[in-house]
């Protein structure tokens, strides 16, 4: 029990000198209207009767003044607000973390994790005194900083209120920094940035609203935070959800398509349940899955599987149709899209080679490459062509265009003819030393037994550019960005001419392995190919490149609740969507075209916000915190009651006052 | 019978005919003073033969007799049952509390007295009205036959209040000043603070045939009082402070009904006759139902 008055001294004063006051008032004798009767003999004997009891009679007489008394003290006592239990402020600077990411939308308390959360929040700014400060601070797997320190309860009430679900994943990370920057001193919540006393370093107390649903933050140290975790969510939640769908080609048939689905159980015991799949909102097939009862911290979970014929465009959605606690990962999207083709157009006066590179049938699958000599480049066709973009990629091969086409390009020994890019001196036999083997196009490309048997330059790209292969001599395959397209440039022809005025290869790279792998790096990253029937799944939250079909400056996206957003064309002739904070089915129109021309579905896909069993401990730093119990509010309020009960009695004291009623 | 303005105040001509046919009965025999209507201890001159006895000289020889004298040889002399006069009496407590109600207590008291005193009259009764504070230098009047029916009423209209005298002391004086035995009407509210017990005692002590009849108004009866109240008693100014309740209420009406119970108590377990009456009540029932049933009249 304890208590936190909430009145000034001078409005104390005044409610304490009230039960002295009905006293003295008590003290005042009444005034009674004399009345004359024939005799006071009964009228003696009569109260002679009710003195009996003396103290009893006293005690009756004086009841309304009792009453009055009781009345008042209980107002005194609301006014200390009395209450008990529960978490209670500490230190006078408070950090409020409110998590609201998908598994907080879940509701096994009855209503949702986080108004429990915002209830309990709430309550604890309730309990702020007029020189506490504190701020709020939402998470999911960003930070947003709802309101930043102030004194005004009334302001943090309405901004903890305002904190909307989402339907992200979780990350403590950002969120700790934000309010770690805002307590200790040489910190701040930008990364990279060096920031001294961006505020007064003093301590405050860190209260995290969450359900553990996120990874331990093993790299912070908390400083001057005092951190209190408080897990909001029943211990025995129940929860089936769909933490993966994909829909793959089938090798064997491939007029046919497989649906696979991974379920998880979160909840204790084996459960069955029904999922329904539906191909553009029609059924198409049902199955039951039993699902096993969790283990310790790891979830049941099994996979189910759907053979469907191939549907062409179309989007299928898996269902479990029983309700649980979270309904957010009960549905899944999965977009079918047809495979699209790069073009390619490859103009060399002859390299066996490439040919041989780009014959292969996977690169067939994925690319059309259409093989033209040099004397094409100038023909008003091929301009006409590169102008309109109908390449997604152009290889020149000992030669170099007059004009950049609206493509991507690689140029095989030589550089693109336009300002930024030159060559280097040329060095015989250059010896490539690096590569980057984390750029899509050099992955996997080992270039240690390649020999380089002619002479190779070193080249310097545009500002922005970065070299891929590094040889001896300086950057031997730069990379450039040229008006949201890219230029690959590589230091050498892999054939060409001799000296002696003869034709053949210049390196033996054609013959090692990592030639057609480089190839087909290619063909996928310059040439932008989509060769899956099924596109990606992307996660709430996350951004998404789209590659429009067409070479159109704008494509326009529409979320699955109708708001429609129009994108500019990026490098790469892609467009970065980001607003991809609900799940479901995304659709692009390109242009001004009126034509869906593609989908993307966004599936929360977490098995971590789909365990809804609370952590009972959270790790930050190398400090492991215990979860306090949401159950319980942070603070059983007593003046509500207390006034109630006042209520009452002044009721009562009312009609013993008009009917003069005496127990 | 002359009509007059205190006979209209006091009794009414309805009433008055319908008394005519009314007489006081005694439950027990008294002697009375002068020849009357009632039968008395006393052997006398009467038609109703009562015994015999031996002559002895001096005897009246008009009662020997003879038919006797001739079968036995002896002298027995006839008595007769002698008829008496009946001393009838009321009693009036005119202290300021029978001031109170609507009509007052002392105005019933006076109707019923009125009432009472006129059936003795009509039967040749010796009829005596007397207060409570009438003193031995003024007594109240004795009267006899119906022509005493103006006098009677005058006395009755003459009776004021203010005679703020004791219970006991009232009736105590009335016994010193009256010896004479016969029926005694105390017609008073019993209000005393020192109680009623030791003035009921005297009239025991005289072996009278006592009725006691208790004139409550509505005020003591159902009072209608509210409020924070000094209640003063009107005839030594006493004070009570009450403060009004339901419960207070209630209460005064169980002590009430307890004084009457009490009273009715004292009274049948000394052979004396109670009875309770309200102001409301009118005199008419009070007599033609009430006190014949109780067995004063018939």
């Amino acid at each position: 029990m304890n208590w936190l008055p909430a009145l000034s001294p001078l409005q104390w004063a005044f409610l304490l000198a009230v039960p002295p006051a009905i006293l003295s008032l008590y003290f005042l004798k009444l005034r009674r209207q004399p009345v004359e009767v024939p005799s006071t003999y009964l009228w003696s004997r009569t109260i002679e009767d009710l003195h009996v009891n003396s103290i009893w009679q006293k005690l009756r007489q004086s009841l309304l003044l009792f009453l009055q008394i009781l009345v008042v003290t209980l107002a005194i006592l609301a006014c200390l607000r009395p209450g008990f239990r529960g978490t209670e402020l500490i230190g006078d600077r408070f950090i409020f973390l409110i998590d609201n990411s998908a598994s907080m939308s879940a509701k096994d308390m009855g209503r949702t994790r986080l108004s429990v959360a915002q209830e309990r929040v709430l309550e604890l700014i309730d309990q702020m005194k007029s020189s506490d400060v504190a701020m709020v601070i939402s998470f999911s797997d960003v930070q947003r900083v709802e309101q930043s320190f102030t004194h005004s309860r009334s302001q943090l009430r309405q901004r903890v209120n305002r904190i909307q679900p989402t339907q992200r994943r979780t990350d403590l990370s950002d969120a700790l920094r934000a309010a770690s920057g805002l307590a200790n001193p040489g910190r701040t919540s930008e990364v990279g940035t060096n920031d001294y006393q961006v505020a007064d370093a003093l301590p405050a107390t860190l209260y995290i609203y969450s359900d553990g649903g996120f990874a331990s933050v093993p790299d912070f140290s908390l400083g001057n935070l005092e951190p209190v975790y408080v897990s909001i969510g029943e211990k025995l939640p129940n929860n089936v959800g769909i933490v993966s769908f994909s829909t793959e080609q089938n090798a064997e048939k491939p007029t046919q398509m497989q649906a696979y689905a991974r379920l998880e159980n979160s909840g204790t015991g084996a459960v069955t349940v029904e999922v329904e799949l539906t191909l553009d909102g029609e059924f198409l097939d049902a199955a039951n899955v039993d699902l096993p009862a969790r283990d310790e911290d790891v979830p049941g979970a099994t996979g189910v599987q759907f053979e469907l014929e191939h549907p062409g465009h179309a989007v299928l959605k898996l269902g479990i149709q029983e309700k649980d606690d979270l309904l957010l990962d009960n549905i899944a999207y999965s977009v079918v899209n047809n495979p699209r083709q790069a073009n390619v157009l490859v103009v060399t006066p002859g390299n066996e080679s490439l040919e041989y590179a780009f014959s292969t049938s996977e690169a067939k699958r994925i690319a059309y490459v259409k093989f033209e000599p040099p004397a094409t480049l100038t023909t008003k066709e091929h301009l006409a062509d590169a102008e309109t973009g109908i390449f997604d990629l152009v290889i020149y091969d000992q030669c170099v265009p007059t004009v950049m086409p609206t493509a991507n390009t690689m140029i095989i020994g030589n550089v693109p003819p336009i300002e930024g890019w030159s060559k280097g001196e040329l060095s015989p036999a250059p010896v490539i030393i690096d590569t980057d083997p984390a750029h899509p196009l050099t992955q996997l490309v080992q270039m240690g037994d390649v020999k380089w048997n002619y002479n190779g330059f070193s080249i310097t790209g545009p500002p922005g550019s970065s070299s891929l292969m590094d040889a001896e001599i300086g950057p031997f395959l730069v990379i450039g960005q040229r008006d949201g397209f890219e230029d690959v440039a590589l230091g050498m022809d892999i054939i060409g001419k001799y000296t002696d005025g003869n034709v053949g290869p210049k390196t033996e790279w054609p013959i090692r392995r990592s030639f057609p792998v480089f190839m087909m790096n290619t063909l996928r990253y310059l040439g932008g190919a989509r060769t899956s029937y099924s596109t990606e799944s992307t996660q709430p939250g996350s951004s998404i490149n789209i590659r429009s079909s067409l070479p159109v400056e704008q494509i326009r996206v529409t979320s699955p609740s109708g708001d429609v957003t129009t994108l500019d064309r990026e490098s790469q002739n892609t467009f970065v969507y980001s607003k991809t904070n609900a799940t479901g089915v995304y659709e692009t129109k390109e242009g001004r075209g009126r034509e869906v021309s593609q989908r993307f579905a966004v599936n929360l896909f977490s098995s971590r916000e789909s365990d809804l069993r609370p952590r009972e401990e959270i790790e930050l730093g190398y400090e492991k915190i215990d979860g306090q119990s949401a159950s319980e509010p942070a603070r059983k309020e007593l003046w509500k009651w207390l006034l109630i009960f006042a209520l009452g009695v002044l009721i009562f004291e009312w009609y013993v006052y008009n009917r003069r009623v005496y127990l | 019978m002359p009509t007059s303005a205190p006979q209209t105040q006091l009794l009414s001509p309805q009433l008055l005919a319908r008394l005519e046919r009314l007489e006081l009965v005694s439950r027990k025999v008294f002697r009375g003073r002068l020849k009357g209507e009632r039968r008395s201890r006393r052997k006398g001159q009467s038609v109703e033969f009562a015994d015999f006895r031996n002559y002895v000289q001096g005897d009246d020889l008009r009662f020997v007799d003879w038919n006797l004298y001739a079968r036995l040889d002896k002298l027995f002399l006839k008595l007769f049952l002698e008829e008496e006069d009946l001393h009838f009496y009321t009693l009036i407590d005119t202290s300021a509390s029978m001031t109170f109600g609507e009509p007052s207590k002392l105005q019933h008291a006076k109707q019923l007295a009125a009432a009472l005193g006129f059936i003795g009259l009509c039967r040749a009764d010796r009829v005596k009205i007397e207060t409570l504070g009438t003193t031995r230098a003024k007594p109240g009047p004795t009267l006899r036959g119906r022509a005493s029916l103006w006098r009677m009423l005058e006395y009755l209209e003459g009776i004021d209040e203010a005679h703020n005298v004791p219970l006991a002391q009232g009736v105590k004086d009335f016994c010193l000043r009256n010896s004479g035995q016969g029926i005694l009407v105390l017609i008073t509210d019993l209000m005393d603070k020192a109680g009623y017990e030791s003035a009921l005692r005297f009239l025991l002590a005289r072996q009278m045939d006592v009725y006691v009849i208790q004139v409550l108004s509505q005020e003591e009866l159902q009072p209608d009082v509210k409020g924070d109240l000094k209640l003063v008693d009107c005839e030594d100014q006493d004070v009570a402070e009450i403060t009004v309740s339901r419960p207070l209420l209630t209460r005064y009406q169980k002590t009430l009904a307890a004084f009457i119970d009490g009273a009715r108590d004292y009274c049948t377990r000394r052979g004396m006759i109670y009875l309770m009456t309200s102001t409301d009540t009118p005199v008419e029932t009070l007599v033609l139902n009430y006190l014949r049933q109780r067995g004063l009249v018939r």
